[in-house]
């Protein structure tokens, strides 16, 4: 980062941090019920506390983790349906208009579905934000699959690959961008999911946390629960940021 | 292309007649599943009685007014961002907190703040549609042709009138994409919303129906939101093509 | 390296050729592209096809490639009917920019044939190495495809094909998106490169002068259906020199020759 762009960002913290002291004096000043709204530093002491309990690390935890299994399974499951689907035109015929139809589905219309299979269960959860980030990875795999370079399937055949090997060496890598740009979506509707099931199903998570929080009006717990999940979103974007660049770095080289 | 048409419909009206044959053959006794048939005959019940139009109705007008009201303050400050660079420098930190905050986890707050009811599930769907309007019409403002705003200036037109005249008619394919594509995320924030604890619109409705143990019901409630969805898309895509050509579809991915 | 005349001998001694075509055939989507072509290629002999666009001279060489199946008629590779393309024939593309891995190094480009050929991982680099060396791409292993210009590029294609070992090589309009100095270059690298390995070659061109100092024979399409036009011994001494055998009144007479063919066949 050069001095002009750092010097920027200093001026952009203090911009927040102005916000964050108008938010303060709002508090102060009991312009809004405290029992709605709690200044920062009640916010931050919720979070401190919390933390320091280990209510909140757990409650992170859980979020964590059903996030992180419904989008690896969705993952798996994604580029593994969508890498058969968009391979083969007779495939792509028959099923991509099928998909294309349930696309625009709200997914969360699935939940009590679910919840008359399942129960107001774990595995209900998992199944729902399993569900619901399928579609942009498989959907994006069908894409990245269908749009390969057809010089390089000749490629690929002149040189005798076998067909695990096209796979792996051909269609996956040129697919990646696509994948991956799908990847990042479900990773935002896997973590809205979760906090929307731990409502529901009452789950050990940060959704459950903030809905106790508001049923019994601890406002500053409230607060600190969606700080908490302001930073979830944050971190997991930006780490999902970091690996595409990773990965794509031949990209980069392109443009 | 009629012969491909045709080839889309084999595997949903396969898994419609395999579902129904099944559950005819076992004489389904499910919780979660009915046969086809019942859906319909369900679906065409809400119908009749008007219960599923009133949720229908119910959720569109939150999903409508949230979207209006996200897309005029996502529109506003994406525009101003766009213009003003040392607005958009200033306020960058302050844009990339809020944004990662998941939609729903404002729920709570809406509701202690507002109670069951329009009101909080409006502010949430506003909350979720005002980021990529806010995004993509910054980018649009900043991608104007430059030579553009040089005739504004060449014109001397006052500051709002180049805003009208130039900046939002040039930025305005672009917008419409942000708009569709924050239209669909209303929906889905808004059945979710109900879905999870407000009780109105197709979301309590289906919520309902599954704890009243009708299977047929509730899926019907879903086939219904998958239609309005689908409708929804369908329709802003149409309009997209017929105001502003084939172009502007290529512009989909931000 | 044999001189152009003896090798004209062994060819029309010789009965048994490396690709044959007999009485080939190939209708696409109901529109005849080659009709009846029938064609032996030598072990070792550097065959240029021309012709006017629209005459088959691209497909005849995916005929070649095992890449399409003739409607009627055989293609042979040594005596074998061709199936299905294999190892031993390499292609090498027009477009270089869509036939190279973009998200692969020059070095993983290459490798790739290697590993498809099954040489051990350990085995790879020294042979990458050597490879890279051979088309003149030494300290460019580690740039990916976009970073280089397209003559790099067409290097490295060439590179790739080589790893291949291959007993033919099949070039398709390889230098047709260069510039001319270039162009001239590699003309001279891959006349080297094919004097070295002893492979077979037949180079898809519209660049009559490029067939004919290139050629031991070449050979002039006629389109709708392609079918053969012409057919030339360029007898001009090997190593050909960019100058001098260019100047030679033997390549001025075929160019002549060869030039009024194309002209009579587009009309």
């Amino acid at each position: 980062m050069n001095r002009t762009a750092l010097v920027w960002r200093l001026a952009s913290f203090a911009v927040a941090a102005g916000f964050i002291a108008l938010w303060q004096l709002i508090a102060n000043l009991k312009l809004v019920s405290p029992v709605f709204l709690p200044g920062p530093d009640r916010a931050w002491a919720a979070l401190v506390r919390g933390f320091s309990s280990g209510d909140l690390w757990s409650k992170l935890a859980g979020t964590l983790e059903h996030m992180a299994y419904g989008w690896l399974a969705a993952s798996i499951a994604g580029i593994a349906i969508g890498a058969i689907i968009g391979s083969s035109r007779t495939m792509r015929t028959y099923v991509a208009p099928s998909l294309e139809f349930l696309r625009p589905l709200p997914v969360s219309a699935i939940i009590p579905v679910a919840i008359a299979m399942l129960g107001l269960t774990q595995a209900m959860a998992l199944f729902v934000i399993a569900f619901g980030a399928i579609w942009p990875i498989m959907l994006a795999t069908i894409h990245g699959f269908a749009a390969v370079e057809p010089r390089l399937y000749e490629v690929a055949r002149s040189l005798q690959m076998s067909r695990l090997a096209v796979i792996f060496k051909i269609a996956l890598p040129s697919a990646s961008p696509d994948i991956l740009a799908g990847m990042r979506l479900s990773l935002t509707v896997a973590l809205i999911l979760s906090v929307v099931c731990e409502i529901l199903a009452g789950l050990d998570g940060l959704g459950h946390w903030v809905l106790l929080s508001a049923r019994s009006f601890r406002s500053a717990d409230l607060f600190a629960g969606v700080i908490l999940l302001g930073v979830t979103g944050y971190v997991t974007s930006v780490a999902m940021s970091l690996a595409e660049h990773r990965l794509l770095a031949w990209q980069a080289a392109q443009q | 292309m009629t012969g491909n048409s045709a080839k889309a419909l084999v595997l949903p009206l396969g898994v419609l007649v395999a579902l129904e044959v099944w559950a005819r053959a076992t004489h389904l006794q499910s919780d979660s599943l009915a046969p086809p048939s019942e859906i319909v005959m369900a679906l065409f019940g809400a119908f009749a009685d008007l219960s599923i139009l009133a949720a229908t109705r119910d959720t569109l007008f939150s999903a409508f007014t949230g979207l209006a009201i996200g897309t005029i303050i996502g529109l506003a400050f994406g525009i101003a961002f766009g213009i003003f660079d040392t607005f958009n420098r200033l306020m960058e930190v302050t844009v990339e907190a809020i944004r990662p905050i998941p939609s729903i986890a404002l729920l709570p707050i809406a509701l202690i703040a507002l109670g069951f009811g329009y009101r909080m599930e409006i502010v949430i769907v506003a909350f979720a549609c005002v980021w990529p309007v806010l995004i993509l019409s910054r980018a649009a403002v900043r991608s104007i042709e430059p030579r553009l705003m040089e005739v504004a200036r060449a014109l001397r037109l006052p500051p709002a009138q180049r805003v009208w005249k130039i900046i939002i008619p040039a930025a305005l394919p672009r917008i419409f994409v942000a708009f569709r594509l924050s239209a669909g995320i209303a929906l889905i924030v808004a059945v979710t919303v109900e879905i999870a604890i407000n009780p109105l619109g197709l979301g309590a409705g289906i919520m309902l129906a599954q704890q009243a143990l009708r299977p047929d019901l509730m899926l019907a409630y879903l086939v219904w939101i998958g239609i309005i969805g689908y409708a929804l898309n369908i329709l802003l895509t149409v309009a997209q093509r017929r105001l502003f050509g084939r172009a502007a579809l290529s512009g989909d991915s931000p | 390296m044999a001189s152009a005349a003896k090798r004209l001998e062994a060819i029309s001694g010789m009965p048994a050729p490396q690709i044959r075509f007999d009485a080939v055939t190939l209708q696409l989507g109901g529109k005849t592209i080659i009709e009846d072509l029938s064609l032996g290629v030598q072990p070792g002999e550097f065959l240029c096809i021309v012709g006017a666009s629209g005459c088959g001279k691209t497909t005849a060489l995916r005929l070649a490639a095992g890449l399409y199946q003739p409607t009627s008629g055989k293609v042979n590779f040594d005596g074998q009917p061709m199936r299905e393309p294999r190892r031993e024939i390499a292609i090498v593309f027009q477009d270089y920019g869509k036939a190279l891995l973009p998200w692969r190094t020059a070095a993983g480009n290459v490798s790739l044939a290697l590993e498809a050929g099954g040489m051990p991982s350990a085995e790879r680099p020294a042979r990458i190495e050597e490879l890279l060396r051979t088309v003149g791409l030494p300290g460019h292993a580690g740039k990916y495809p976009s970073e280089m210009s397209g003559g790099m590029q067409q290097r490295l294609q060439i590179a790739r094909c080589l790893a291949q070992e291959p007993k033919t090589l099949l070039m398709d309009e390889p230098f047709g998106a260069l510039d001319a100095m270039t162009r001239q270059g590699l003309q001279d690298e891959v006349l080297s490169l094919v004097a070295a390995s002893g492979a077979t070659v037949i180079f898809v061109t519209h660049d009559l002068d490029e067939a004919i100092y290139l050629g031991d024979r070449v050979i002039g399409l006629l389109p709708h259906p392609g079918r053969i036009g012409i057919e030339l011994s360029v007898n001009l001494p090997r190593p050909r020199d960019q100058l001098s055998t260019r100047e030679h009144p033997e390549f001025l007479r075929l160019r002549r020759q060869l030039f009024d063919f194309i002209k009579a066949s587009e009309h």
